[in-house]
């Protein structure tokens, strides 16, 4: 039975869609730099409702239309932001972060601490980079993720 | 007769990709029905071109999150074809054991999470946990179990990292299978009671037939996602996968971006219910009694009966991985150590994803780069049938009026598991 650590980093995107990976190419670049489990969610929005269960903070880790300057990262919380578009709820793959993340504390299931980081992206065409306005800014990026995971508890 | 009829979704959702069901008809006369939707990424092709045989199916498997074991199997059998790589019965049995949690996953929340909502009278799931809080924990922990085989076998819980052309880059211990073995056991209650809330609500499930064509894989004496040649409900005569364009025949219609496609008929429809219409005389005893159960006979030609078809193909799921943990642990896990030598050559795989038969082919020069790439999707053979099922299904509900008319034509979406925009997953934000 593997034991979980209190802190769970999620990254979540598609490394084809050019900015849209920029949440897993995070998670890469805190292997070994973190005391928390790195969750790589891809694009199965699921995968983040199990990756919740049983901890104490969670981190997510996602490219954001916020309309805020290209490359700029953005902490917050789930309460702090609504849906930008109303999906149509057709398909599995309509990937409704918000709407799992409610899910899951609606379930009991999520940490107390869900923080989000969002980065605004400069480039979605297929690409299996970043775009260099992102590339450039990845050490901010980093820094920031790794002060909130070393924070004490209850920072919110 | 309502006298104005007027259902365009167009305008609930501003998220590129999706799918716009559009609806006009005056004082009884329908004057518009279409199934509007875009290309699904062909991208993906281009991307893997000039990319190596060995990294294929870990760029293929990242097309989507729903459906990655899938994509990286039909990735990895057309290499094989294409270069002759010969593959052992220990891997097979691994990759179907990959593809039975990928099934378990995706069915489940489809169900539980996408047509559960719609039968319970609830917008979504996320209300659906006030309402019916044992059935969303049920729904969680059949995907997390599913999750946990795509871990064990996989190598991680989604974008598997072990499969590889000729082999496996790492196999599961005999421990971790007899765990698995456990857990899957463990889940058998749970499943049963997901499947007396489907019967429950099989009342609800909406009252529409249309002859159609059916395509799958099919293989004499399985119940096949994997192996054998593409069959059809048409006819007795099965097609080779490497011929799989001629019996897809993709077309251009007015209303869509997207190829259509056609083999015997105008359209034809890919998925559990085609599956099991063509296979279900091979269903595993629990599976078929679980049919049974549900009152999905062959032949069905309801297409908002997929949903219970998918519950009897979670039922088979489970009882296949029980069959396949069983033979592995008694031939013993063996070391995969085959090695390849690349070469050129054009091979193609087919492998049934759990929305349907998907296809990949693939063409590489000597050294095993890879110069052409071709992925036809389950969704871009669907489409063509779910215009049909509209153009039958309006006039026979019109008088239904408009709400309900629309949420049928939704239901009628969802009942086809589309993957209709899986590329990117982006947050879409405004602050409150």
């Amino acid at each position: 039975m593997c034991v979980l650590s209190d802190t769970v980093i999620i990254g979540i995107g598609n490394p084809l869609c050019g900015d849209d990976g920029v949440g897993i190419a995070l998670l890469e670049a805190l292997e070994g730099r973190v005391d928390a489990d790195l969750v790589d969610a891809g694009t199965s929005a699921m995968q983040v409702v199990h990756a919740l269960a049983g901890r104490h903070r969670a981190i997510l880790l996602d490219c954001a239309r916020m309309g805020l300057p290209f490359g700029t990262l953005r902490r917050f919380t789930p309460e702090e932001v609504a849906n930008g578009t109303s999906l149509p709820r057709l398909s599995l793959h309509e990937g409704d972060l918000l709407a799992f993340l409610a899910l899951a504390r609606n379930l009991g299931a999520a940490p107390e601490e869900i923080i989000l980081f969002g980065i605004e992206p400069a480039s979605l065409e297929p690409a299996m980079h970043l775009s260099s306005i992102l590339v450039a800014q990845m050490g901010d990026y980093l820094t920031a993720i790794i002060a909130e995971a070393k924070a004490p508890f209850h920072s919110i | 007769m309502p006298e104005k009829i007027d259902i365009g979704v167009h305008h609930i959702t501003r998220v590129e990709g999706h799918g716009t069901i559009v609806v006009r008809a005056t004082a009884g006369k329908v004057e518009q029905v279409e199934w509007q939707v875009p290309e699904a990424p062909r991208f993906f092709e281009a991307m893997v071109r000039g990319r190596s045989w060995e990294e294929i199916q870990t760029v293929v498997s990242r097309v989507c999150g729903i459906c990655s074991v899938t994509h990286s199997l039909a990735a990895l059998k057309a290499i094989e074809d294409a270069m002759d790589i010969p593959v052992s019965e220990q891997t097979e049995r691994l990759r179907l054991l990959g593809l039975n949690g990928e099934y378990i996953e995706s069915h489940v929340l489809h169900v539980g999470y996408l047509v559960a909502p719609d039968l319970l009278g609830v917008k979504s799931v996320v209300p659906l946990v006030a309402t019916n809080p044992d059935l969303v924990k049920l729904v969680v922990r059949l995907h997390r179990l599913g999750n946990t085989i795509m871990e064990v076998i996989g190598g991680r819980r989604t974008h598997p990292l072990a499969f590889k052309p000729g082999g496996m880059r790492r196999i599961p211990t005999e421990r971790e299978l007899r765990s698995l073995r456990a857990a899957i056991e463990g889940a058998l209650p749970d499943l049963q009671v997901l499947a007396e809330a489907v019967h429950g609500l099989a009342g609800k499930i909406p009252a529409f037939e249309r002859d159609t064509e059916y395509v799958s894989l099919v293989d004499r004496g399985t119940y096949t996602l994997y192996y054998g040649n593409i069959g059809s409900s048409d006819t007795t005569n099965t097609v080779a996968v490497q011929k799989f364009k001629s019996i897809v025949n993709e077309y251009v219609s007015p209303q869509s971006t997207a190829k259509w496609a056609r083999w015997h008929r105008e359209s034809y429809m890919v998925g559990a219910l085609a599956r099991f219409n063509l296979n279900a005389g091979y269903l595993l005893p629990m599976a078929a009694e679980m049919a049974r159960y549900l009152g999905l006979a062959r032949g069905c030609c309801n297409p908002y009966m997929n949903s219970v078809a998918q519950v009897v193909e979670t039922v088979q799921a489970f009882e296949h991985s029980l069959q396949l943990i069983d033979e592995l642990l008694t031939a013993g896990l063996q070391p995969e150590t085959a090695r390849v030598i690349p070469r050129s050559g054009w091979g193609a795989g087919a492998v049934e994803a759990p929305r349907g038969i998907l296809f990949h082919s693939y063409a590489f020069d000597d050294d095993g780069t890879c110069i052409g790439a071709n992925l036809t999707i389950p969704t871009n053979q669907n489409h063509a049938n779910i215009q049909k099922d509209m153009e039958k299904l309006v006039p026979q509900f019109l008088s239904r009026g408009q709400d309900e008319l629309r949420q049928l034509l939704e239901m009628l979406v969802r009942a086809y598991d589309p993957c209709i925009s899986c590329s990117t997953h982006m947050l879409d934000v405004r602050f409150v």
